[in-house]
């Protein structure tokens, strides 16, 4: 991979980082900042993110063409994966997406242009602005490339300077994505930085920390523990935790030619990104009284995934998650002899994909990696009683039902504390407008300048 | 041998039979003992993998973990323990050649743990040795084990003035917990010459974990043993052998794990089941006769790497439990 020195991330791995390099660094993006993004406006930024996104698309881009080749390589996903996962994303970054996003978020399109006014606002005589932190640190985890785009696009959005901070040995998707910004708009580019070391590094951290405005971080519990103790107090912080997901297919829905189209949506979702993301689903209630059972469901689904293994395989694994897979299957394929409680449909000689049918419907965390549990439920309100002891850390369910019932369902699961809703199929493609956890992307990094007019 | 004890085995216990059935496995056709189908160890969580009946079952040992999780519970009679301990001892003396005036146990005393195979082992090692005694653990209110920090300060510190060789036992976690204490009191122990130290196990995650090069380098400076003198085993409640890395005293340049002669490992592929190369990691399985009243077989939910005859350890599987009690009906008590 041959990429220019743009980003400390570009540097080879023996290049020593120190506390001055990464305060330098802040300060130099802030500058940058000041010269070339501060005043920017919107519109211009929208275009230049869109026309990035467009590149992408295209399938002779040489950044899209590393992310597939070094990808596969480096990250654990096949080419297949990757390509799917980079359409998905990119599809969306069209002007209209990037305006429903600003007026939700923000009232008004140009609200971090100048003092604006929405109808409400102006009918009782006030406008206001929006305003960015200067200089936005991101703390991005594991190798899905998805949440630490997304976090770079939104800071270009508001005008703020960005120095993102990898895993180690995470940066590759973060790294290309950073370079197709330079080289679309290298000034746009001057007000990024990219690197990666251990976290907890607190010697390097410390200095990021106390150059940051406001500090974004995806991660384990602890780990975002560990990140808040750890910021001056003038910080603000936007944490996104680890979540978990299922599926709702109903009964009705599963009647007649549905039922293919079903299957095809649910097994996108388990093969997407391999399982890993947030919004991927660990388990797939069917409503038991259409006319398929949870248990041919189960089966057909494998005999679906097994299909997708085939165009879009699974990515290798290292030993330790293979062997949590080997582990479980394992102890389902005893039950499943003796019991028909339990059933299970795996890939033969490898541990591509398992479907695990499990009578007992209480949610069922997945060791992940296209390894998805079926259960039965007779109805939303079995399936959430089942799902009680995760209900303060779900993020989407998937709904296969009839479109009439649709919002009627989602209000339901809504109050039960789901903080987003789809259909089936489009689980790991939200729209740029999803708020995530439940809170507004954009919403959570300005501050604003309230005025009240004369 | 081996084939005979699963032959037994499979008679007398319903879940090898339902083991069997999964694999289509008969026991009177299998020719080597490489055929024996393991028990995956979640089995033990959540059925009675044992030929003791009810009523004389004597004492149970639980993996470790809290009390709201599901635990490996493996069942012993008064023969099976004796079993045990005579595995247990036997393979101990041969990595622990020294005599001990002290023996200082990190963790707590049997009569507060009576549920960990670990401390009965203990307890079995210093019943045989003869040396004074001392167990420094706590149960804390989770269930969890915790130390008496000034106790062992103090214990360690009486066996430094008597100059006596001290084999200090416990688990990686209790060692980390006692070395951030000395150093936090800036304190640090001198053990007499010839003293050694015994230490096995995970983190579980409770303290801060460390890899086992840097854990044992703390020890050997804070408490002023060498190297070779640290010697680490690898066991589970489910096993009634245990293997250790090296012989306390004797440095050698590698640190593998030995199982006794009557204990055999294999490492077998997650992907496909079949046995991996030396120098390959796998998933493994142990094979350990003295496991008459359970099953031989066991498959764990670690990672090693074959070097030799010896076993490298790798890691552990990520969160390799299923919960769920499907078969609970069919094969409990």
């Amino acid at each position: 991979m041959n990429l220019p020195n743009y980003f400390l991330a570009d540097l080879p791995a023996e290049a020593a980082l120190g506390p001055t390099l990464i305060r330098e660094a802040c300060l130099s993006l802030k500058r940058n900042r000041e010269l070339y993004l501060a005043r920017r406006s919107t519109g211009d930024l929208v275009n230049s993110l869109c026309a990035v996104a467009k590149e992408w698309l295209h399938p002779d881009y040489p950044l899209r063409r590393m992310a597939l080749d070094d990808g596969s390589r480096m990250t654990g996903f096949s080419r297949a994966t990757i390509a799917a996962g980079l359409d998905s994303f990119f599809r969306v970054f069209t002007p209209d997406d990037f305006e429903a996003l600003l007026e939700q978020d923000l009232g008004h399109t140009r609200r971090l242009d100048a003092v604006t006014s929405h109808s409400a606002e102006r009918q009782t005589g006030r406008a206001a602005i929006a305003v960015s932190p200067a200089l936005l640190v991101h703390i991005t985890a594991g190798n899905l490339p998805n949440p630490a785009w997304m976090s770079i696009v939104l800071g270009v959005l508001v005008r703020s300077a960005q120095f993102v901070k990898c895993a180690s040995g995470m940066s590759l998707f973060t790294r290309l994505f950073a370079h197709s910004l330079h080289e679309a708009d290298p000034k746009l580019g001057a007000c990024l930085e990219v690197a990666e070391w251990p976290g907890g590094t607190t010697t390097l951290e410390e200095e990021l920390f106390d150059e940051a405005d406001c500090v974004t971080a995806t991660g384990s519990d602890e780990t975002l523990e560990n990140i808040r103790q750890r910021l001056p107090s003038r910080v603000r912080f936007v944490s996104h935790g680890h979540r978990l997901s299922f599926g709702y297919v109903s009964g009705e829905f599963l009647a007649g030619s549905n039922k293919r189209i079903v299957i095809a949506r649910v097994a996108a979702d388990v093969a997407a990104w391999d399982q890993l993301g947030c919004l991927s689903p660990h388990v797939i209630y069917v409503q038991q009284d259409g006319g398929c059972s949870a248990e041919a469901f189960a089966e057909l689904l494998a005999n679906e995934l097994e299909v997708i293994e085939a165009v879009q395989p699974r990515g290798g694994l290292p030993i330790s998650e293979a062997a949590a897979i080997a582990s479980r299957r394992s102890v389902y394929e005893i039950r499943a002899a003796n019991s028909t409680e339990t059933r299970l449909w795996c890939s033969q000689n490898s541990s591509a994909w398992t479907v695990v049918y499990e009578s007992d419907p209480r949610f069922q965390v997945s060791c992940l990696n296209r390894f998805v549990y079926v259960k039965p439920v007779p109805d939303v309100a079995a399936m959430l009683a089942a799902a009680d002891s995760i209900r303060d850390r779900v993020s989407t369910i998937g709904l296969a039902v009839a479109e009439s019932r649709f919002q009627e369902l989602a209000g339901i699961l809504g109050r039960w504390g789901a903080t987003r809703i789809c259909p089936m199929g489009r689980m790991q493609q939200p729209p740029l407008t999803w708020r995530h956890d439940g809170r507004g992307p954009l919403a959570e990094l300005v501050t604003w300048t309230d005025c009240e007019l004369p | 041998m081996a084939l005979e004890l699963f032959q037994l085995q499979f008679d007398s216990n319903p879940v090898l039979q339902m083991l069997a059935k999964s694999r289509n496995v008969r026991p009177e056709t299998l020719e080597r003992w490489t055929e024996i189908p393991p028990v995956p160890i979640g089995i033990f969580k959540e059925c009675v993998v044992s030929a003791i009946e009810a009523e004389a079952r004597s004492a149970v040992f639980y993996s470790s973990g809290t009390s709201s999780e599901f635990r490996s519970r493996h069942f012993h009679c008064e023969d099976s323990l004796r079993i045990y301990e005579t595995s247990a001892i036997a393979w101990y003396r041969v990595h622990f050649p020294g005599s001990w005036q002290r023996m200082v146990f990190l963790t707590p005393p049997p009569a507060v743990a009576p549920n960990s195979s670990l401390i009965h082992m203990f307890e079995a090692i210093s019943r045989e040795a003869g040396s004074i005694n001392s167990y420094m653990g706590n149960l804390d209110r989770s269930g969890g084990w915790s130390l008496d920090y000034e106790g062992t300060t103090e214990v360690l510190l009486q066996a430094q003035a008597e100059g006596g060789a001290v084999l200090v036992l416990g688990t990686a976690f209790l060692f980390v917990q006692l070395l951030d204490y000395l150093r936090s009191r800036a304190t640090r122990l001198a053990l007499p010459p010839g003293s050694a130290i015994f230490e096995t196990g995970g983190y579980k995650g409770v303290t801060r974990e460390l890899p086992k090069a840097l854990l044992h380098d703390l020890i050997s400076r804070q408490l002023a043993v060498s190297g070779a003198a640290i010697i680490s085993e690898y066991g589970m409640c489910e096993l009634s052998s245990q293997a250790y890395d090296g012989v306390a005293g004797h440095p050698s340049s590698e640190r593998r794990f030995a199982f006794p002669p009557w204990a055999r490992f294999r490492l077998v592929s997650p992907e496909n089941g079949l046995e991996v190369g030396e120098g390959q990691p796998g998933l493994i399985q142990v094979f350990d006769l003295a496991n008459v009243y359970s099953s031989m077989a066991i498959q764990t939910e670690d990672v090693g790497i074959r070097r030799g005859d010896r076993l490298e350890l790798v890691g552990r599987a990520r969160a390799a439990i299923p919960r769920g009690c499907s078969l609970m009906t069919i094969a409990t008590d």
